[in-house]
């Protein structure tokens, strides 16, 4: 499990508070979606999971281990997975197996090892047949999923992914998203940053911050219902939550709290029966 | 990005291909150091050697040629510098002005040109028959050696796999930045030295700005993967096998072969 207790960063002496005591708590093979504008603090924060950061009060544990501790970070680093926000910048190997090969080169695996594990991080992500690929003939989609097998060759158990589905075509953005979901059932634990909430129906829990706190955590339907009444200006709920929002607010006794549109649907029909005279 | 072509790795399965990358460094510098005390004869037992590897590459010879074109020029320029500048006797009186075609001169020009294109075709054939990891993997066993001084072999090895790596994503960045400017009207082949200076500059910056920052996310995003000092291994390890010995000794003797014929 990870713990964020009291979490409170400033870059650099003097600088403003980027967060401001962040309880969070991320268990073994949950799945938690974090949302929030532009510059409150989610890269950050996220940067504190695997030692990159560490906070100027407050603790970060990961099962049990504090960040703070510099013997502790290798292990740490091993446990917690970070995919960062640009593919360009962390995509080091010449070759896709190459990079693949770089963390567990780096955890001095023997050879044959090392290539056990980039063969089953490459398959993971559906990239077989891309080892000799240089990485600037790559899609943005497949130079997202590179950075993800790179971190997933590792074996950790947990993975942050900031902005995954950034920049992404919907065909790519279908791609991540469904292998995200596929390693939360494999039960890895997940830390996904995001813009859209759409992407997030499959999470556990929901995640708002705002200005270096969070402001919300929550299972997603009752967080995106809370989206959806407008409590968050400029945070845009899935549009099925907005929609059950809207029908709430003109009288009709639905649950806001759904977001597929099956649930929609039956929930709307359910409260078109309780009205029969009304029905087409 | 046409231009970067140029002695790329082509993937294969020759006998070149397997050989272990240690040996085909190792061949190519000694081989090079012999271009450069060739006799007439070695220089045709050197080509023909070439020659043949190029056989035993399995590369269309087309592929090499490609590589080899670009630098005509630079080997026409090598060949009339020598041609003008080699003292001499005239073959015939033929002094124009400064100028002077030489006996020697035409000689040394012709030399000078075999050992250009000698040396870079064994540059081409071991880069194209090497994949890049496997060149810099070899290259950091053969300078091992200077751990001792404490030089960080290790390290040298991944700046230049990250060097490789990014030179085809900078010279993208370039070309992008380049085609902005021009659309934006920007022109460094006119206006005033001031101007040229500014429109290049505009080009600069914001490439060497973009190359921090992406320095400073790699080390983070290196970090993060667990680099660190200390022992860290890679997908091969390379070993020797008998082929490997068999080149060394080939090597070996073709040099003995070609200092003898320089003593004749
Ligand atoms: N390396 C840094 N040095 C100084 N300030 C930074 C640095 N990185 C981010 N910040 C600042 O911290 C705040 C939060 O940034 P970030 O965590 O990247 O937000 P988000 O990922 O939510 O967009 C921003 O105001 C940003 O300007
Ligand atoms: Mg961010």
């Amino acid at each position: 499990m990870i713990v964020l207790d009291g979490v409170s960063f400033r870059y650099g002496e003097d600088g403003p508070d980027v967060l401001r005591g962040v309880d969070l708590r991320l268990r073994e093979g949950e799945y938690v979606a974090l949302a929030g504008h532009n510059g409150c603090g989610k890269s950050t924060l996220l940067k504190h999971l695997n030692a990159l950061l560490v906070p100027t009060e407050g603790t970060v544990t990961v099962d049990g281990l504090d960040t703070r501790d510099s013997s502790l970070q290798r292990g740490i680093r091993r446990a917690v997975g970070m995919v960062f926000q640009n593919p360009d910048h962390q995509i080091v190997g010449m070759t896709v197996e190459e990079d693949v090969a770089f963390g567990p080169g780096n955890l001095a695996l023997p050879p044959r090892e090392v290539r056990e594990c980039v063969r089953e991080a490459l398959a993971r992500v559906g990239l077989e047949g891309y080892e000799s690929r240089a990485p600037h003939t790559l899609s943005g989609g497949e130079k997202r999923l590179v950075s993800i097998a790179g971190v997933l060759a590792m074996k950790p158990r947990f993975i942050a992914l900031d902005e995954p589905t950034a920049y992404l075509d919907p065909v790519s953005r279908r791609r991540v998203l469904d292998l995200i979901v596929g390693l939360h059932r494999q039960g890895m634990g997940i830390l996904h940053v995001t813009h859209s909430i759409g992407n997030i129906v499959d999470a556990d829990r929901l995640v708002v911050m705002e200005r270096g706190s969070i402001a919300l955590d929550d299972r997603p339907e009752a967080a995106c219902a809370a989206l959806a009444s407008g409590r968050f200006p400029g945070l845009e709920a899935p549009p099925v939550a907005t929609l059950m929002a809207e029908l709430k607010s003109l009288g009709w006794g639905v649950n806001p709290n759904v977001l597929s549109i099956r649930e929609a649907c039956r929930e709307i029909d359910a409260c078109l029966a309780r009205r029969p005279g009304e029905r087409p | 990005m046409k231009p970067f072509r140029f002695g790329l790795f082509v993937p294969g399965e020759s006998p070149l291909h397997r050989l272990d990358p240690r040996v085909k460094i190792l061949s190519v510098v000694v081989l090079g150091v012999l271009t450069f005390q060739a006799s007439a004869e070695a220089a045709i037992l050197i080509t023909l050697l070439l020659a043949g590897l190029t056989g035993l590459s399995r590369l269309r010879p087309r592929h090499l040629l490609d590589a080899l074109r670009p630098l005509m020029v630079f080997a026409a320029l090598l060949f009339l510098i020598h041609l003008f500048f080699t003292d001499g006797e005239a073959p015939v009186s033929l002094s124009a002005g400064p100028f002077r075609i030489t006996r020697e001169g035409l000689r040394q020009g012709g030399i000078v040109v075999w050992q250009f294109f000698a040396l870079v075709s064994m540059g081409v054939l071991l880069t194209m028959t090497t994949g890049p990891s496997d060149l810099v993997a070899a290259l950091e066993k053969i300078l091992s050696p200077l751990k001792i001084l404490r030089v960080p072999t290790q390290d040298l090895a991944v700046m230049v796999s990250l060097a490789l790596r990014f030179l085809p994503t900078f010279l993208e960045e370039m070309e992008k930045l380049k085609t902005a400017r021009l659309a934006r009207g920007a022109d460094w082949r006119r206006g005033g030295a001031v101007h040229r200076v500014k429109t290049a500059a505009s080009l600069v910056v914001p490439l060497l700005l973009g190359a921090a920052r992406r320095a400073d996310d790699l080390a983070e995003a290196m970090e993060a993967r667990g680099y660190a000092r200390g022992p860290r291994t890679g997908l091969r390890e390379l070993r020797m096998a008998g082929s490997d010995y068999a080149a060394l000794a080939f090597v070996a003797g073709f040099s003995g072969l070609v200092l003898v014929s320089g003593l004749l």
